[in-house]
Formats: structure tokens, C-alpha cells, sequence
């Protein structure tokens, strides 16, 4: 951990003989990449392909006839996600600043293309490019405007406090959210609210504010619950799914015997019963319900256990950030991946109305995964640069 | 230090972040747990169930044996061919060919395949319990999505044998009536079945995981009925049906008098168990099909299938008529009211509250105690001993016998009987009961109750089923025989066994009359209600030998119409007949008294190649007499044959010469008594035989011939022997 690498600029300034840069008051020094991070990252990856390559293989056989089909694409992606991490976590962070207009400009560019030359599935335009070569603009998104975030509020340090600048991200969040919303795709915009309200916190938001925006949300909700009163009864039937066995309750009670069978130790890796067809999208949005069937109470503890220690070491290398920008990066980035998991879990178990949001790491779905990769690569760059602590 | 304050602030938000995170997590691990852990046995169980499919395999059902382990009902194994069109159709294959290759070898029209194959389901049944061999070429054509399935198929190997005991089963191997639904339970043992998984698409899984719970095989169980004693019954108990052109049915009983087990139990008609559905009766048959309504003709169907499954010997009570005054006079002599020297006079009626009741004798049979009043089947008598033994014992020994009870007994739906109630019983009930008209009985209580008085006096519980007994032969359980209590003492039942072969020897029952066997009995004539409409249900009711009973024998004939109606003419001999193939097969020696011994009948000796000299004494040694013909040292021929038997003192001619062949013409010997038809054959160079019951030797002539075989005018060779059956006139 201690051992010291090639000496680089940091923060445009020069780096001493040692190692350790000194900028006004705080020492920076540069050091290997977090290997907890890296560990935790590494291991949910590779559990995460071991579960799709269950879950996958009943849908992928009975659709394909090659039950290998899921898993060999869903590798690929991996090894091209691990080449992401790789690269980020070699790309200064600072660079992103340079390049936050192209970012951002990027971003919504691809944004609109999908709303125009996207491939339509299941009504929706969330796909760019052709086959297996296609991506979704909005994983490209979820980080762009984490960048942007970052950058934005490292730079207006704490004018955050004061409302107009809310208004300003909320004004910005919302110009991205009607573009989601146009192809649609809510689920993304419920992550990158949740996640830019957890940023804006952190660099020091008041709360208030935001308690003020919970009213016209919870206006909108009531509206709904009396014009759409079929919305409403999807919203409310995660409380008791078996109220409506055959309609709406069906997906959500799949992944609860799912989960109910699996007892303790589970049924054992590769038996789970509920993959066949019971389940919908059982290598997807429910692979957690298929992990608690195979591995029990016991392997989704260690899951949750593992997330946990991925947020706990984020969450360091954001404290000991050598600058705003990269603390509220990694924040940013951290947070993406806990309300992810927290959200998906808590849909699969029943805890929220159900939403399409996948598992990190674990749900088979190429580009979002390396997004993913090159999101951790970034943190990890950020964990090479430590403020050491006064000497 | 302008920046170390915000970033401290910041440090600790994000650690706020971090806490929410972890609790988030911890909260949804407490979730999980609380789903896998609490909710989790429950969610698995219903995941179970919409992920197996549970076949059912068949038990076999046990086979029903006859006390000798003859097989009455037995069960073999056939295949149920389904099919789940739902299969068929995701599949995309061609159902109509599946229809046409299938209906080919099933025998079937493809059209009607094809349609049951377009349900929207996932399962139907083409063709129910097909034999294995047609089974299998099914299986050959390796059709997609047709399915067979094991089953079984009840085979009834003697058709319409004990038809109402037996019982059979429904199209899903159920008990429907007699033994067979009684017994349902304990016949069709606990089917298996096959757990497989099945995924959301409801076709197997890939890796197939399944479970196989064996099936448990039915009890088998074992009769009390003697097939052989059975058989008996049943045969003599058609032909009378038949002759005397029964109405409403006939039934018949045989019980161990020792045991209460029932060794035969048959009504007429009967029905195919094979074939259970289809009406016995042609003109019950026409007259339902002539039905236009078809919901009228399928509920006309099926109150005749009820009709033609009724066990009349166990569901239908009748007025005993005089078999009854069996039960008065064991509970007079019982009481010490009467005994069999005690005088009584009958004039032809009595009169009981104001009402004059008729004697079957009009003329009255004058002065006669208690054994011939027995004898005469006295109706005066009875009335008198009725009412000497009072409405208060009577009803108490009524019950004893068990007649306002159901016996009990292993078949459905027992009749209790119809009997007064406490204040309906008068004295003109009590007279009219005490010789058997008013209350109605069933026959088997008839049988339990005389066998009763036959036994010593013990009231057994008739019983059917005599043992359960496993696919190994051990027997799971056994019936004893079980008293229900004592009626009279064994003294009064003695004297009612003399009394009653008294009847037999040289009363009313005389057509039953075995010779050496010592029957017991007493005949039954009851008209039905309304009175005076010619409708009568004969029966007669016996046990022997007489000295140490062993079997009785009952038998009820509804509705003669062949213009005999009295149970001692037409029922009689049937339990005659019936009773005498039982002793014989039982092998119970017969006990002859020295005029029986007289008048025995005898075999033909062969002297066929003897000198005439040894043939003559060979005959006579036979308590026969000889006629030779020729003048010859050695015989050469004899008539009747060697081994034939015939009637004592008849004569066998004894060729010396050759054998001209010389014929006789067979001359018409109905409605004479025994002498005039002895003389008559023997004038015409014939001999006799009298067949088997109702042939006491009596030469009254109020026993005549009513039957004959060969039929007049028929040529027979001399010394042949002709057939005749005799029938006693002074009966009720």
C-alpha cells in the first residue's frame, strides 16, 4: 500500500522529490490504488457472472437452445469492463474537468440520438447502436452528470447552501430527466435524482430545501392515485402481492417463493427451480431473487456484506479525497452503486413498488456494466492521491 | 485552515451517507432473513406446487376371494391414454395427424381425437383402459405430447355369480354397490404417485428430479361364501325363477347356523359385473330405450339399474307368512306356555275380536295338539298361542330374535323391518303376528333368527367378510363369529329342531324332503297388501340335519305367476334341492331311518358278462328284481346300464341273447301318486327314478307326479328309467 510509484502532477502543481505534493496547508501524497475497493469490486464481479451464468441458463436454453448464450456475451462485456476500470484508473481524475463541456454536450447528445435513431424495444428507445454492439446513452448519463455534479459543486463550494443553485442543478437534472422520460426510462431518473440529492447533501445542501420539493412530489402522487387508479394499485401491491396472485402480484410473488425456498443455505448453486420461466428476467432485475434460492440466507448476507465493505472502502477513499471534486466524485459514484443495490433488493424482496433497476455487477446487461467498471476505475484513481493526515 | 473546516464538514456527511447505506443494507438483510427464515416454509411449499406435477400411479385394488380362495373379483392392469394439447400446441406439431395415426390404432374416429386435442388445456382423456397390447402400440408410435397412464380394470371372472354380495366399480376403480363399495377403503389400498418438476411452460424440466412414492396394493379380502354352495343356490334358485315365472324377484340365503357366516346370498335376476350398467331385464330394457326425453330416459335408466342392483336379501322386508310361527312356538315352548302334547282345536277359523280369521284348512283340522298343529301349519293354533304367550313377551322375544334391528350385517343398505308400535299392538296384531302377517322382516333377519332357534339358541350376527388379508396371505384381520345374545335354551331349541323336521317328514314342508339328510323347515305363504289381489310371496325356510344343525337355507320367491303360489309347493323343494347338493358336498353322512333304508334307491350292479346264475343273485343282493330274457349261460347284455340308480324293487332286464334294441313308448305319468306311477312305468317295461327333494315314498294321493323326464310318448328302450318328480298338495 505504501509503496511509492512514478512521481506525477497533481493538482497542476509539482511534485516533490518524495512523493508527497504540498498544496497550501495539506499534504497529497500518491500511492497504489484502494486494494479493498479493488478486492470488493473484483469479487462482486465475478460472483455477479457466476450468478448470471445460473440464472441465465434456463431462459437462454429454452430460447435459444444454447443455454451458454447469456453468460458468453455477459463475459465479454466483463473482460471489456475490467479493460474500462483499467484505463480509468490510470486517467488522472482532473482530466475530467478539462473535458466537462464535452461531457456534458456528449451526454446529452446521446440522449437525444436514442430518442431519434435508438432502438425501439418494448415501446421504449433506450438502445443506441446495432446487436450486440448497442448501449444504453443513459448509463453513459448516470456518470456524466456525477462528473458534472462534482465539478459544478467542488467549484461553487458553499453557495450550495444558498436555494438559487438547487434550482440551478434542479433545472439541469430536470433537462436530462425529460429526455430519460421521452424514451422512457423512469427507473434512471429515480437513480440519478436519488443519487444527485445524496451529492448535494454532501457537499452541504440544506435539507430543508429538499423536504420543501417532497411536497409537489407527493401532490403529483396523490393526483395520480385518483386519475390513474391502475397506477396506484401497481404502486401499493408490493404491501400484498398474493391479493392479486395472477395479475399484477405474479412477478413479485415468483421472486418471493424464489427467495422462501432458499431457506437458509439455499438449494445450491445451479438448482434453483424458479429460474425456469417462473421468474421474469431471472439473469436481470431478479438475479437476487435467484442468489437467495441458490445460496440461501447465507450467500445474500455475504452479498449484502460485500456491497457494504464496497461502500465502506468508497466511502473512505471519499474522506481522504485530496480535493472536493474527487471526494464528491467518488461520493457520487459510491452512492450510484448503493442506491442501485438498495433499490434493486429492496424491489426483489418485496420492500418498494417493483421498478426496473438492475443489480450492479450482477445483472446480465453489457453496456451498463461497463459503465460500471469505468465508474470503479475512476475511484480507484481517486484512492491513488490520499491527504495524509498532519504531520 | 479556510479549507480544512469545510472539508471536516464534508468528511462527516459523507459518513452519514455511508451509515444510511449500511442501514439500508441491514435492513434488507433483516428482510431476506425474515422472508427465507419465517415466511420461508410457507413460500416453498407454494413454489412447490406450481413447480411439480404430481401423477397419480394407480393402487391395485384388491382381490376378493371366495372362502375357499376362489378369485371373485380381481383386478389387472390396463392404460388410460391422455394427452395435454397445450403441449401439443406450443409445440407446433401437427395434431391432426397425431389424431389420425392415434385414432387408427385405438379404433377411434380421428375427427373426435382432433377435437378433444383443440382444448385449451393441459389435459384429456382419449381412451380409458385399454389392454396392455394395445397400450403398447401406442407407446411404438412415439406421439408427442400423448401420454399413458397405468390404471386398472376390475374383471368379475364368474359374471353375474353373487352379483348383489360382490358388487362392482365405477369407472375410477370405486365401489359402487355391495362388497366392492362397503369395502371400498380397504380394496383400493393408497394410490402412488410420481413427483416431477415442471418449469413456468408446464413441459419437464431438463434434469429431470423425480420422486416416486410407491403405491400401496388394496387388502384383499375373503368371503364367507362357498363358491360351490353358492353356485347351488343360485342355480335351483334361477330354474324356479324362471319356472314359476317370479314377478318381483326371488332371493335366496344359505348360513352356517353355527357361525352366522353366510355361505350363499343370491337374488334374482341377476346382473353381468362385467357389464354392470347394462339392464338384465328385455323388457325393461325396450321400455326404456322407447324413451323420447332423454333426461326422462337416463333417470328411468338409472331407477331400473337401482331396481336390478337392489339385494333383496338383505334391503327388502316382507311378511314372513307362516315361517314365522317357527319364532311362536320356540318362544311358547320357551315360556313352558305350551307343549307338544298340549290339545287344541281347530275348526276351520277363529274368531278374534269379532274378526274371523281363516285356517289355510277351511275344513278345519279338528282335534290336533301342539306338534301337529306345527305339522298343519295351524293358523287357529297359532292365534291361540299368541295370545296365550301376551302382547308383552311376544314383543319381548321379538326382539330377541332381532327382527326391530338391523343385523348388522357387511352389505349396504339393510331394511330393519316393520314392526307395530307400542300402542298399535292389540290383540288382533298380536294374533294375525303370532302366524307371521303384519310386521315385515327381511330375510336375513329371518335366516339369523332360525338359525338361532336351529344353534342352541344363540342369535348370531351374519357376517360376509370372514378375513382381510395382505398380498402375502397374512391375515390382517379376521371375523369372528359373535353372539348377539341368547335367545332360548338349547332344550326349546331342540325340540324345535324335532318339531320341525317333523314338518318336513310329514307336514306342510314335505317338498323339501331329503332322504337321510334330515331337513328341518317350515314353509311361508303370505299374501301381499293390498289383500285379496292373487299377489303372494312364497318362501320356505330349513336347516339339518335336523339332529345337529349345520347349514340353513332360505328362499323367497316375490310374486309367483305361474299359478302356484304356495311356498310349501314352490319354494320347498328348491331348499330341498339347494340343501341336498350342500350336504352332500359338505360331505355330511347321511342318516337313513330303517323305512328310508327300505325304500333307498339303488344302483345298478354290472353283471355283464356274469353267469345268469351270479347275475340273479348280484340283483337281488341290490333290492332289485330281475326279468332274463333268453336262454343263454352268461349274459350279454343288461338294461338299465351298470351304475344307474333307480328306485328299490325295480327291475333290470338281463339279456343271455342278443340285445334286440326292443322299444317302449313313455307313457304320461303327471298328477298320479307314487304307486299308480310305479305301476304305469312298470306295465310299460320302464324304470323310476324320483328325483332328489320332495319325495318322502309317500303314496298318498295327495302326492302326485308334476314333472317327468322323458317327456310322454318318448321312445325309450326297456328297463329304462324315467324320471319323476313328485309334489305334496296339502301345503301353505
Amino acid at each position: 500500500m505504501h509503496q511509492q510509484k512514478t512521481n506525477k502532477t497533481v493538482s497542476g502543481k509539482r511534485a516533490s522529490a518524495k512523493g508527497v505534493v504540498t498544496s497550501s496547508r495539506v499534504k497529497i501524497k500518491k500511492e497504489s490504488m484502494d486494494m479493498g475497493f479493488l478486492v470488493s469490486v473484483m469479487l462482486l464481479l465475478i460472483v455477479g457472472l457466476i450468478m448470471v451464468f445460473s440464472a441465465s441458463y434456463p431462459t437462454a436454453y429454452y430460447k435459444t437452445g444454447n443455454g451458454f448464450s447469456v453468460i458468453g456475451k455477459q463475459l465479454l462485456w466483463a473482460v471489456l469492463g475490467v479493460g474500462a476500470m483499467l484505463f480509468t484508473s490510470t486517467f488522472n481524475y482532473n482530466n475530467y474537468k478539462k473535458f466537462i463541456g464535452v461531457i456534458l454536450g456528449g451526454c446529452v447528445l446521446l440522449l437525444v440520438a436514442v430518442l431519434v435513431i435508438g432502438n425501439e424495444v418494448n415501446g421504449a428507445k433506450r438502445w443506441l447502436g446495432y446487436g450486440g454492439a448497442s448501449f444504453q446513452p443513459s448509463e453513459a448519463a448516470k456518470i456524466g452528470i456525477i462528473i458534472y455534479l462534482a465539478y459544478s459543486m467542488s467549484n461553487i463550494k458553499d453557495k450550495i447552501k444558498q436555494f438559487k443553485y438547487l434550482v440551478r442543478y434542479a433545472v439541469v437534472l430536470g433537462g436530462f430527466m425529460l429526455l430519460l422520460l421521452l424514451e422512457p426510462h423512469f427507473s434512471v431518473c429515480i437513480i440519478i435524482g436519488l443519487t444527485a440529492v445524496i451529492m448535494m447533501l454532501a457537499a452541504g445542501a440544506r435539507i430543508r430545501y429538499f423536504a420543501l420539493a417532497a411536497a409537489p412530489v407527493a401532490f403529483a402522487g396523490w393526483m395520480i392515485a385518483i386519475f390513474e387508479p391502475y397506477r396506484l394499485k401497481r404502486l401499493t401491491i408490493f404491501w400484498d402481492p398474493f391479493k392479486d396472485r395472477l395479475g399484477a402480484g405474479w412477478q413479485i410473488i415468483q421472486s418471493l417463493y424464489a427467495i422462501g425456498s432458499g431457506g437458509l443455505f439455499g438449494v445450491g448453486f445451479g438448482n434453483s427451480r424458479q429460474k425456469f420461466m417462473y421468474v421474469s428476467e431471472p439473469q436481470n432485475d431478479f438475479i437476487f431473487a435467484i442468489v437467495c434460492e441458490e445460496l440461501g440466507l447465507i450467500g445474500a448476507l455475504a452479498i449484502l456484506a460485500l456491497f457494504g465493505f464496497m461502500i465502506y472502502r468508497g466511502i473512505k477513499i471519499a474522506m481522504n479525497a485530496p480535493d472536493t471534486f474527487s471526494c464528491l466524485l467518488v461520493t457520487g459514484i459510491v452512492s450510484l452503486v448503493g442506491v442501485q443495490a438498495v433499490l434493486n433488493i429492496a424491489v426483489v424482496t418485496s420492500s418498494i413498488p417493483t421498478t426496473g433497476i438492475p443489480l450492479p455487477f450482477f445483472s446480465a446487461g453489457g453496456s451498463s456494466l461497463v459503465f460500471l467498471m469505468a465508474a470503479m476505475g475512476m475511484v480507484l484513481n481517486v484512492s491513488k492521491y490520499k491527504r495524509q493526515p498532519k504531520a | 485552515m479556510g479549507m480544512e473546516k469545510p472539508k471536516r464538514k464534508l468528511q462527516i456527511r459523507i459518513l452519514v451517507i455511508f451509515v444510511v447505506f449500511a442501514s439500508l443494507l441491514s435492513g434488507l438483510g433483516i428482510r431476506i432473513a425474515y422472508l427465507q427464515i419465517i415466511d420461508g416454509p410457507k413460500l416453498q411449499r407454494e413454489a412447490l406446487e406450481q413447480q411439480t406435477r404430481d401423477n397419480v400411479v394407480a393402487s391395485r385394488r384388491g382381490t376378493i376371494y371366495d372362502r375357499n380362495g376362489k378369485v371373485l373379483a380381481q383386478s389387472s392392469t390396463v392404460e388410460t391414454v391422455t394427452a395435454n394439447p397445450n403441449e401439443i400446441r406450443n409445440s407446433k406439431k401437427d395434431a391432426d395427424k397425431i389424431a389420425e395415426q392415434l385414432g387408427a390404432v385405438l379404433e377411434m374416429d380421428a375427427s373426435e381425437i382432433k377435437k378433444l386435442l383443440d382444448k385449451n388445456t393441459n389435459h384429456v382423456t382419449i381412451k380409458r383402459k385399454i389392454d396392455v397390447e394395445l397400450a403398447n402400440k401406442v407407446r411404438e408410435l412415439e406421439l408427442y405430447g400423448i401420454y399413458l397412464q397405468e390404471d386398472s380394470k376390475r374383471y368379475y371372472p364368474y359374471g353375474t355369480f353373487a352379483s348383489h354380495v360382490i358388487g362392482f366399480t365405477g369407472d375410477d376403480n370405486q365401489g359402487l354397490a355391495g362388497i366392492e363399495m362397503v369395502y371400498d377403503e380397504q380394496l383400493k389400498g393408497v394410490p402412488g404417485r410420481v413427483i416431477s418438476l415442471k418449469n413456468a411452460l408446464d413441459t419437464d424440466m431438463p434434469f429431470q428430479q423425480e420422486k416416486y412414492i410407491d403405491a400401496q396394493n388394496g387388502t384383499n379380502i375373503v368371503l364367507t361364501i362357498d363358491e360351490v354352495i353358492q353356485h347351488f343356490a343360485e342355480k335351483h334358485l334361477e330354474n324356479v325363477f324362471r319356472e314359476e315365472k317370479v314377478q318381483q324377484g326371488a332371493a335366496a340365503i344359505v348360513m352356517d347356523v353355527e357361525t352366522g357366516e353366510v355361505l350363499a346370498m343370491t337374488t334374482k335376476p341377476d346382473f353381468d359385473l362385467n357389464n354392470p350398467f347394462e339392464l338384465v331385464d328385455e323388457g325393461e330394457k325396450q321400455r326404456v330405450e322407447a324413451i323420447t326425453n332423454e333426461q326422462e330416459r337416463a333417470t328411468e335408466k338409472m331407477n331400473a339399474l337401482y331396481k336390478m342392483w337392489r339385494n333383496k336379501a338383505v334391503v327388502d322386508s316382507y311378511e314372513p307368512g307362516s315361517c314365522f310361527k317357527i319364532m311362536t312356538a320356540a318362544m311358547a315352548l320357551e315360556e313352558d306356555i305350551v307343549t307338544i302334547n298340549t290339545p287344541f282345536f281347530c275348526p276351520g277359523y277363529k274368531v278374534v275380536a269379532d274378526r274371523r280369521i281363516a285356517c289355510a284348512n277351511r275344513n278345519g283340522h279338528g282335534t290336533q295338539n301342539f306338534k301337529e298343529g306345527v305339522q298343519n301349519s295351524c293358523n287357529p293354533v297359532f292365534i291361540e298361542v299368541g295370545q296365550l304367550v301376551g302382547a308383552d313377551l311376544f314383543k319381548k322375544y321379538y326382539k330377541a330374535f332381532g327382527f326391530t334391528d338391523i343385523t348388522g350385517f357387511d352389505l349396504p343398505g339393510e331394511a330393519k323391518g316393520v314392526f307395530y308400535g307400542d300402542n298399535n299392538f292389540g290383540i288382533m296384531e298380536l294374533s294375525t303376528t303370532a302366524f307371521g302377517q303384519g310386521p315385515k322382516i327381511t330375510p336375513l333377519q329371518l335366516i339369523s333368527a332360525v338359525s338361532a332357534i336351529a344353534n342352541g339358541g344363540n342369535l348370531l350376527k351374519p357376517f360376509l367378510v370372514k378375513e382381510l388379508v395382505d398380498d402375502e396371505g397374512n391375515t390382517l384381520k379376521s371375523t369372528e363369529p359373535k353372539v348377539v345374545r341368547q335367545v332360548i335354551s338349547k332344550e326349546t331349541s331342540d325340540m324345535m329342531c324335532s318339531l320341525l323336521e317333523n314338518v318336513v317328514m310329514n307336514g306342510s314342508g314335505q317338498n323339501a324332503y331329503i332322504k337321510g339328510f334330515r331337513l328341518a323347515g317350515k314353509t311361508g305363504t303370505s299374501e301381499k297388501i293390498p289383500r285379496g289381489n292373487g299377489k303372494y310371496v312364497s318362501s320356505f325356510i330349513g336347516f339339518a340335519p335336523a339332529n345337529d344343525p349345520k347349514v340353513a337355507c332360505l328362499v323367497m320367491l316375490d310374486e309367483a305367476s305361474n299359478g302356484e303360489y304356495y311356498g310349501g309347493r314352490i319354494a320347498a323343494p328348491v331348499v330341498g334341492k339347494i340343501m341336498e347338493d350342500i350336504l352332500r358336498y359338505m360331505k355330511i353322512e347321511p342318516q337313513y331311518t330303517e323305512e328310508e333304508k327300505e325304500n333307498l334307491d339303488v344302483y345298478v350292479p354290472d353283471v355283464k358278462g356274469k353267469s345268469t346264475a351270479a347275475a340273479k343273485k348280484d340283483i337281488t343282493a341290490q333290492n332289485l328284481t330281475y326279468t332274463i330274457v333268453g336262454n343263454g349261460e352268461t349274459v350279454k347284455d343288461q338294461m338299465p346300464k351298470a351304475g344307474s340308480n333307480m328306485t328299490a324293487k325295480s327291475t333290470v332286464i338281463v339279456y343271455t341273447e342278443e340285445n334286440s334294441g326292443n322299444l317302449v313308448s313313455v307313457p304320461d305319468v303327471l298328477n298320479l301318486s307314487l304307486t299308480e306311477v310305479q305301476a304305469r312305468l312298470m306295465a310299460n317295461k320302464l324304470n323310476l327314478n324320483v328325483s332328489s327333494a320332495g319325495a318322502t315314498g309317500s303314496t298318498s294321493q295327495r302326492t302326485i307326479a308334476i314333472r317327468q323326464d322323458p317327456l310322454p310318448g318318448t321312445q325309450m328302450e326297456a328297463g329304462s328309467i324315467v324320471k319323476v318328480e313328485f309334489r305334496f298338495l296339502d301345503v301353505d
